[in-house]
């Protein structure tokens, strides 16, 4: 039955859709558009998308971003996992602090206060500092997201597994960590996404040489949105929209809401 | 994992192995062809970083970053540099070039003698405006009137945009009004208040942002901002072909200048290096390349020859010895006068 109310609720998720999606598609839009303006349709070009894979500056911002990314979620998720297993495993007070601490205070503390520390341990800012910084803000998202998937996993699946004889590194490879999993993966494609996009705690602790996509895109629209930054834009929505549909495919239901 | 953490550590170590200068910067604000040319003076490499405000690379280099041999600071952020003990002393020797810098330019009261910085490139706060609609409209936009003045402003309402930055407006209302741009006393400050309250009504926005665009889109007719912006914002309008031009000179009343100047740290990994950067930029072809490329003023009197013809006339990129003399430097503001200015620009804002 149609009533008034779901026409009004259509509505409204219209709304809210095209609220959310409308930009982003302008951007994709205008990435094509042969004018330096982001104002009016002029006609269709490859033309930013040449100019971009042709700078040598954002190649490398590119690279840098897409290895930090990967390093990151890497580490951040095997660490993030670990962390997560104890907090649900023991009733830790202070471990749960301190790995949540991290998503908590404002970024730019976190930037400085990251900074200050390096410079302290006299190591060279540059690519290393970036990755362990990531590491340090990832943590504590994968941990959160690997406690909830645990908090609704059965128990008793994983004590029916030691009463049949299983070790507990066995029980935890073959019952454990395939339920999990999905939330892993949750975990490691957050860690990814946080990595590529963070700007403030990147900022300060980038050194010389080491400078990733938002650092870059952020200097370049000082001076005006240029269709080159649509175009990295878009392809950075692409890799997104790939990720998730890739975790769609690997562990469909850590896109659910359960 | 490990082997790639240990990939990306060799991948740092063996970056430094070779010849790199490292150069922080404004984004887009030192052609290509320069770059390329001095990497096959020096036979080094040249890397990038940038900034997106001055601000930011205070806070940074304040924490203690370390990696960078030359940066462009704004005149106004040397004195808290040389203060933390950033800089090191320009060694002259080995700057020969020094000596194309037009002296208007030099000893500027940021750095008495130029002990640590060499200017590099200066923009003006002006007026900018569509050439064919002041000229319909008879206006005169070599004045502030343009964008004070009742009179003039009720010709072109909700035409105009000025810049959300409240040193730069007063200080263009103070020069309206016969004031140093740096004044800082407290009746010049209520006239020049006064002035901005009865010309707000006129003003579609405040705007530091978008105004090249609207500009050259037509939406907007006058705009307060940098000349670099309105140099850009007139080649769009060119490129969009539009039937009029994006014109800008300076205000007979005086105008705003802001010097951008290189300088070395005190951490630089290679000094030589630094010196020879500096040197080459100060070689007149070289800083006529920047002001060829994104319209900023050049304080390189050697740069004259080389600076595209069109450019050379342009008042906002070469100042005549008696503009210079109205062209002013914004001091820094001290804490109770920075309150006051924020107290008076929030009476401003919310003005009805």
């Amino acid at each position: 039955m149609h009533s008034k109310q779901s026409k009004w609720l259509w509505a409204a998720a219209l709304f809210v859709y095209a609220f959310l999606y409308l930009p982003l598609i302008i951007v994709v839009v205008y990435s094509f558009n042969d004018s330096k303006l982001n104002a009016e349709w002029v006609g269709f070009t490859f033309k930013w998308y040449e100019i971009l894979f042709n700078d040598a500056q954002m190649l490398t911002a590119a690279r840098n971003t897409l290895l930090i990314g990967l390093v990151t979620s890497i580490c951040a998720t095997v660490l993030g996992t670990l962390a997560g297993l104890a907090m649900h495993k023991y009733k830790l007070r202070l471990l749960p602090l301190l790995v949540l601490t991290p998503i908590a205070i404002p970024e730019i503390l976190m930037g400085v206060s990251l900074l200050i520390f390096f410079v302290m341990l006299n190591m060279t800012l540059g690519l290393v500092s970036v990755t362990l910084a990531h590491i340090a803000f990832c943590i504590g998202f994968v941990a959160i997201v690997v406690r909830s998937r645990l908090q609704g996993m059965d128990e008793s699946l994983v004590e029916a597994a030691r009463d049949l004889g299983a070790t507990p590194v066995q029980a935890f490879r073959l019952v454990t960590m395939p339920l999990i999993m999905p939330g892993i993966i949750a975990g490691a494609l957050m860690a990814f996404t946080l990595s590529i996009d963070d700007f403030v705690i990147t900022f300060f602790t980038a050194g010389a040489g080491a400078s990733t996509l938002p650092l870059q895109i952020y200097s370049m629209i000082r001076i005006a949105v240029t269709p080159e930054v649509n175009a990295i834009s878009t392809l950075l929505m692409i890799l997104t929209l790939c990720l998730i549909l890739l975790a769609s495919k690997l562990a469909p239901s850590a896109l659910r809401a359960e | 994992m490990k082997k790639i953490l240990l990939a990306l550590m060799l991948a740092a170590g063996t970056a430094s192995a070779e010849d790199v200068l490292h150069l922080y910067n404004w984004n887009n604000y030192i052609a290509p062809e320069t770059v390329k040319n001095f990497e096959k003076s020096c036979k080094c490499r040249v890397v990038q970083d940038y900034y997106g405000a001055m601000e930011e690379m205070l806070a940074k280099l304040a924490a203690g970053a370390k990696g960078y041999d030359v940066v462009i600071p704004t005149g106004f952020a040397i004195p808290p540099m040389v203060k933390q003990n950033l800089l090191q002393p320009l060694d002259k020797a080995k700057l020969p070039n020094a000596k194309n810098e037009n002296p208007a330019f030099m000893n500027a009261a940021f750095d008495q003698g130029n002990k640590y910085s060499l200017p590099y490139a200066f923009s003006t706060t002006l007026v900018g405006y569509n050439d064919k609609k002041i000229k319909e409209l008879g206006i005169d936009p070599t004045s502030w009137a343009i964008i004070f003045d009742p009179a003039v402003l009720a010709k072109i309402k909700g035409k105009v945009t000025v810049l959300d930055d409240s040193r730069e407006v007063f200080a263009a209302a103070l020069m309206y009004n016969g004031f140093s741009a740096n004044s800082t006393n407290p009746d010049e400050w209520k006239k020049a208040q006064e002035t901005i309250i009865k010309a707000k009504p006129f003003w579609a926005a405040f705007n530091g942002q978008s105004y090249i665009k609207e500009l050259t889109l037509g939406n907007i007719w006058v705009a307060h901002g940098y000349s670099s912006d309105m140099f850009q914002a007139n080649i769009d309008a060119k490129a969009a072909k539009r039937a009029f031009g994006v014109a800008y000179g300076l205000q007979k009343e005086g105008n705003t200048l802001s010097v951008d100047n290189m300088v070395v740290l005190k951490t630089a990994p290679r000094p030589d290096l630094a010196a020879k950067f500096i040197d080459f930029m100060l070689d007149g072809k070289n800083a006529a390349e920047l002001t060829n490329m994104i319209g900023t003023g050049t304080p390189n009197a050697a740069a004259a020859q080389f600076v595209k013809p069109e450019m050379k006339q342009n008042s906002a990129v070469f100042p005549s010895a008696e503009q210079m003399k109205k062209l002013q430097q914004l001091t820094a503001l001290e804490g109770k006068q920075l309150r006051d200015l924020g107290r008076l620009w929030t009476q401003v804002k919310t003005a009805k």
